[in-house]
């Protein structure tokens, strides 16, 4: 490995095939994250995009090929090393996944507390800056189950972003929030970027707020990348797998019906059941 | 530290306290009763042909009063009997040095304890003396077997 | 019929099937036990959590179970004029043998599947997960505290169970059927002693260590939905019930005294 260049892709996923079970979710995927950018990563429902992120931040092994974070090789094989490579992951999930038993502030100082001794002031002042640039500072007296889910989401950000990591993960941003509450995490979203000069992933499925955020949009389809683009080559690409998705067509490379039986079967096996 | 923290600082404390408590109050009874064996006594000994289910920390009593407790039973290896060793509070350092020490039963299936008659004499038992009247313990089954069997009457030990 | 005995079946299978993956899991606790009293906080919140809060409990159940005991015993008893010994009774039972298992069952109820319910929901709610990608371990973060608790918690509430049940038990032989306080508390100096206070602590503790595991176990692999949070924490409470029941019965034939 080149230790004198940094690498210019963040996130390499190169070859990687996962199955659960019988069935297949990556063949030979390829797939790099550009620093500085945000990348959004779209797809049907069940293409594995959940997976993705598990395989990104090593709670999954790929069974063939490899991710590199910042040109190391992420694996479960040294839970010291992945640990390292965590903490330059922030990672937001659907629905922040704040740990319900401890308050706002102690949500978003959980990190520091268990990653640094810091002492108790310098804590106050960081979580305190934190949670002002998700624009709750004043609510850091809160108890989770008081929040709205717009709310816990920013709260989740501000707790991802305590350890200043180079890349953010946003795991379904959008999913259940009304228009204002999504407007307000996507400029979250691009401000964070910007102006702390990080990566971010997007997995969404939500294509408007996916069009206006992301710098790149990673489509994800049978296991494979099937375009790759910015915003503008996706909605010019005329490919019929990127144009049903972005169009949000019913049928198309994505057949309607779940994969099966033949109906007139179907109906059989169903009556004798 | 905000209030909530010593709140449940406060009461893990008393919490702990109150199972250690209970855990002495439980050790403490295992201990002989107050005052008898733990406070002022004096031993002495006696010999006895069987002690039955006699055990250690039996109570010792006067006149159905218990005044001490049995503290340790062995047996002689020369003359094969029974020493029971008796402690008894120094409140009752008077008894006669004839007083006579039987075994008896509490109610007819009860424990065994052992119940001091106090005899004449001028002199009274000190530490380490030995009573030298004693009556054995009466083994039910033995009785029993005395009546069903007669002629065949002595028990053997 | 079938269906149900095939449910019986199933169950009995992931009973057994649990011994072994509950080692492999208690086996992984391990190497965090030291390291976990450096940060007394996490544990002491949660004796809090699982201990103080079931004090109540704990000390109802020990009063009327004492009380029980000393009505219970008192007819048989004072039949061959033993009415004296319901203390003696009354005590010798709670300590070796009910304060133990009624308190380790009570637990149970109580804390245990509350246990499980917590670390179940924080699973189903991606909190295990956040903590793994925060890259903090939530073996050592949630678990081990959560179990150290429960060890520490069971046998003191056992203790506070049993000494509560000879209160009990003197409340009622004294107050209401005129026992002899004096004869009351003698009989029980004469029948207890340090053995049988060994052996109800060794019980509570083996009892506590069941529980907590069972608890923190069932939670952790909870299925993540409602009713996986559901069902492990009634798993919880009918494992660990049986298990105590069957450790019970173990600990007493190893720990009778020899008479």
């Amino acid at each position: 490995m080149l230790r004198n260049a940094v690498p210019e892709h963040l996130i390499e996923i190169r070859n990687v095939s996962y199955s659960r079970g019988d069935r297949t979710i990556f063949d030979g995927l390829n797939l790099n994250v550009r620093r500085g950018e945000v990348s959004a990563i779209m797809g049907p429902s069940g293409t594995g995009k959940t997976t993705l992120l598990n395989l990104i931040t090593g709670q999954l092994l790929p069974h063939q090929g490899s991710v590199y974070f910042d040109g190391r090789v992420v694996c479960p094989c040294s839970r010291h090393r992945l640990y390292a490579i965590r903490r330059q992951i922030g990672v937001l999930f659907q629905h922040g996944a704040l740990l319900t038993n401890l308050s706002v502030f102690e949500n978003v100082a959980f990190p520091l507390r268990e990653h640094t001794s810091l002492p108790e002031a310098l804590i106050r002042q960081i979580v305190a800056m934190k949670l002002h640039s998700v624009g709750l500072a004043a609510a850091w007296k809160k108890m989770p189950a008081e929040l709205s889910g717009g709310m816990a989401r920013r709260v989740g950000l501000a707790r991802a972003l305590v350890l200043d990591p180079s890349l953010i993960i946003y795991d379904e941003p959008f999913t259940g929030l009304d228009p204002i509450a999504a407007g307000v995490i996507l400029r979250l979203i691009r401000e964070t970027n910007d102006s702390l000069g990080i990566t971010s992933i997007v997995v969404t499925h939500d294509v408007v707020e996916a069009e206006l955020l992301a710098d790149r949009i990673f489509l994800l389809s049978a296991g494979k990348v099937v375009a790759t683009g910015t915003p503008g080559n996706m909605r010019s690409d005329e490919s019929p797998i990127v144009r049903q998705f972005m169009d949000g067509l019913p049928d198309g490379p994505v057949p309607f019906h779940y994969a099966g039986a033949d109906y007139a079967e179907q109906l059989q096996l169903m009556s004798t059941a | 530290m905000s209030n909530s923290a010593r709140a449940i600082d406060v009461s893990v404390g008393l919490f702990i306290l109150l199972g250690l408590g209970a855990v002495t109050f439980l050790v403490a009874q295992t201990f002989g009763s107050g005052g008898l064996v733990s406070g002022e006594f004096y031993t002495v000994q006696a010999r006895f042909g069987h002690v039955g289910d006699l055990k250690v920390r039996a109570p010792v009593s006067l006149a159905g009063v218990t005044i001490g407790r049995v503290s340790e039973i062995s047996v002689d290896p020369i003359d094969y009997k029974a020493i029971v060793e008796l402690r008894i509070s120094s409140q009752f350092d008077q008894l006669p040095v004839d007083t006579d020490a039987t075994i008896a039963t509490t109610g007819l299936l009860g424990g065994k304890y052992i119940e001091l008659g106090p005899g004449g004499d001028v002199e009274v038992l000190k530490d380490h003396d030995e009573i030298q009247i004693t009556q054995s313990a009466i083994l039910l089954e033995n009785l029993i077997g005395k009546y069903l069997l007669t002629g065949n009457a002595e028990p053997k030990e | 019929m079938s269906k149900v005995i095939r449910d019986c079946w199933i169950e009995f299978g992931h009973f057994a099937a649990t011994f072994g993956a509950f080692q492999i899991f208690s086996m992984r606790l391990l190497p965090y036990m030291p390291g976990a009293f450096l940060r007394p906080r996490l544990i002491s919140e949660q004796i809090y959590n699982i201990g103080a809060l079931s004090l109540v409990l704990i000390m109802f159940g020990g009063l009327f179970v004492g009380m029980v005991l000393a009505l219970q015993s008192y007819s048989t008893l004072a039949e061959f004029g033993q009415a004296d010994s319901i203390g003696a009774f009354a005590a010798e039972a709670l300590v070796r043998e009910l304060g133990p298992v009624i308190a380790a069952l009570l637990f149970a109820g109580r804390a245990g599947s509350a246990v499980a319910a917590e670390v179940g929901l924080m699973r189903a709610t991606d909190q295990i997960a956040a903590m793994e990608l925060m890259a903090v371990d939530p073996i050592r973060r949630v678990v081990v505290p959560r179990f150290i608790a429960g060890v520490i918690s069971v046998p003191l509430l056992a203790a506070i169970f049993s000494a509560l049940g000879v209160l009990g038990a003197c409340l009622v032989g004294t107050g209401l059927l005129g026992v002899d306080s004096g004869a009351f508390w003698s009989q029980i100096q004469g029948r207890i002693d340090l053995q049988d206070v060994a052996s109800g602590l060794l019980k509570s503790l083996v009892f506590g260590i069941s529980a907590s595991l069972m608890g923190v176990y069932e939670g952790y692999f909870a299925a993540p939905s409602a009713a996986g949070v559901s069902r492990a924490a009634t798993r919880t409470v009918v494992i660990t019930s049986v298990w105590i029941l069957l450790f019970d019965f173990i600990l007493t034939a190893l720990t009778l005294p020899e008479v």
